[in-house]
């Protein structure tokens, strides 16, 4: 992943968001440990401390919990968590937008839900290539 | 431990004031970067730090001793600028074996490979190489000399954009490697901002700010709206930066925190709430009139 400097969002938060994918796709299991604040900056280009800002906004969340002298390691609650943080803030506020946008341009809401169908659609057929 | 601390630090030469009143600590195995437009006591600053220029008034320690003519110092600490000079009847490599000599915990493994990487020629001589080059092979000394305190100033200068990607790349990895004090001083934030943990930013020889680059970005917030609205809402607060938009809109930058109660209600008011870029931030915080160069041609 490339990080984005040029949007208002800190890099630590893209971090956060960005460990919160991979645990959400799997790529980490329950009580395994995460990447270390060393490792992260390494792999993004970024100082440590920043890094470490990251993981610590998921250890405040629960989703990661740490054991001493250790390292930080993945809570068996954790994508629970972050499903019901994105649904009720993320999504809420991507489906609010697309809301305020279809009724600046008149879109019915019969319209605006074929065409989230014809997206789920899209994205299946993509996926299904992914995974094939 | 605080590797820096300077206490109502001052400067002068001549009738100039280059440094005033400064105080601050710089913690150990920090990077932190030092911005400020021309002019603003970078380089000064970073001088009497290494020890190369003694401070008019105020108290400077590094290491917990006077920087100046010390030796212990001086053997902990690289100064790294455009203006380094090498005896000219050394080669490349020789330059770098008496490097190798004095700093204690030189890496001469790390030096060679970053030569062939850069396809420096070790039978070169330093004089003979291009204001890139040169560049190039003085931050090789820099981090090859793995100092406590490694100090950079201005370390790109005449880098091409792929060599500075390197270079920024190669300081972050060894500094994983081997964490150290670091300082680069830069007029421009956006190139190392991800690779800081501090930010020290100078300008008129003041201190101006020094925070975690992670507060930076969250430090002031922009809003954009009608001018009568954002007049009203701004007064008697810090305006760090402000320009008109349209015929009767303005754009302004204020703190985040003095705008709390304002961003819940911008909605209603019409405004618009933008994020504030670090680098612009910087900009706007060390710049000589709050309009900007606008300011010069807005007569009428």
């Amino acid at each position: 992943m490339e990080l984005n400097s040029v949007e208002g969002k800190p890099i630590y938060v893209q971090i956060a968001e960005w460990l919160e994918e991979e645990i959400l796709r799997g790529h980490i299991k329950e009580h395994e440990k995460i990447y270390s604040q060393y490792q992260l900056a390494e792999m993004f280009n970024i100082n440590p401390a920043t890094a470490a800002k990251g993981i610590n906004i998921l250890a405040d969340q629960g989703i990661l919990y740490k054991k001493r002298g250790l390292g930080m390691f993945l809570s068996p609650e954790a994508k629970e968590k972050i499903r019901d943080k994105r649904k009720n803030h993320t999504l809420k506020r991507l489906v609010e937008e697309v809301v305020v946008e279809a009724r600046l341009l008149g879109v019915s809401e019969a319209e605006l839900l074929s065409m989230i169908r014809d997206a789920g659609k899209v994205f299946d057929e993509h996926e299904g290539i992914e995974g094939g | 431990m605080d590797v820096i601390s300077c206490q109502e630090l001052t400067k002068t030469f001549g009738r100039v004031r280059a440094l005033n009143n400064i105080t601050f600590t710089i913690g150990q195995n920090r990077i932190t970067g030092l911005i400020g437009p021309n002019g603003a006591g970078k380089t000064t600053l970073l001088k009497i730090i290494a020890g190369f220029l003694r401070a008019s008034s105020g108290e400077v320690r590094v290491f917990s001793e006077d920087p100046f003519n010390n030796l212990k110092v001086a053997a902990n600490m690289i100064f790294i600028d455009d203006q380094m000079r090498f005896p000219t009847s050394l080669t490349l490599s020789e330059i770098l074996a008496s490097a190798a000599a004095f700093y204690e915990n030189w890496d001469m493994e790390l030096a060679r490979r970053l030569f062939d990487y850069f396809s420096l020629d070790p039978e070169q001589y330093h004089h003979k190489l291009s204001k890139g080059m040169k560049s190039t092979f003085n931050m090789i000394i820099g981090l090859a000399a793995r100092c406590p305190l490694t100090i950079f100033d201005e370390p790109t200068t005449g880098m091409d954009a792929g060599v500075r990607k390197d270079y920024y790349r190669a300081l972050l990895r060894d500094y994983l490697q081997k964490p150290r004090t670091i300082i680069i001083s830069s007029h421009l934030l956006n190139e190392i901002e991800d690779i800081l943990e501090d930010i020290f930013l100078l300008s008129g020889g003041e201190k101006r700010l020094q925070t975690p680059v992670s507060d930076l970005k969250e430090f002031a917030v922009a809003l954009r709206g009608r001018r009568e609205v954002i007049d009203k809402l701004t007064a008697g607060q810090e305006i760090y930066y402000q320009k008109s938009v349209g015929k009767d809109h303005s754009y302004v930058v204020i703190r985040r925190d003095a705008a709390e109660g304002l961003l819940k209600k911008a909605g209603r008011d019409g405004l618009e709430v933008f994020p504030v870029k670090a680098d612009d931030l910087c900009v706007y915080l060390t710049s000589r009139k709050r309009g900007g160069i606008d300011s010069v041609f807005d007569r009428y």
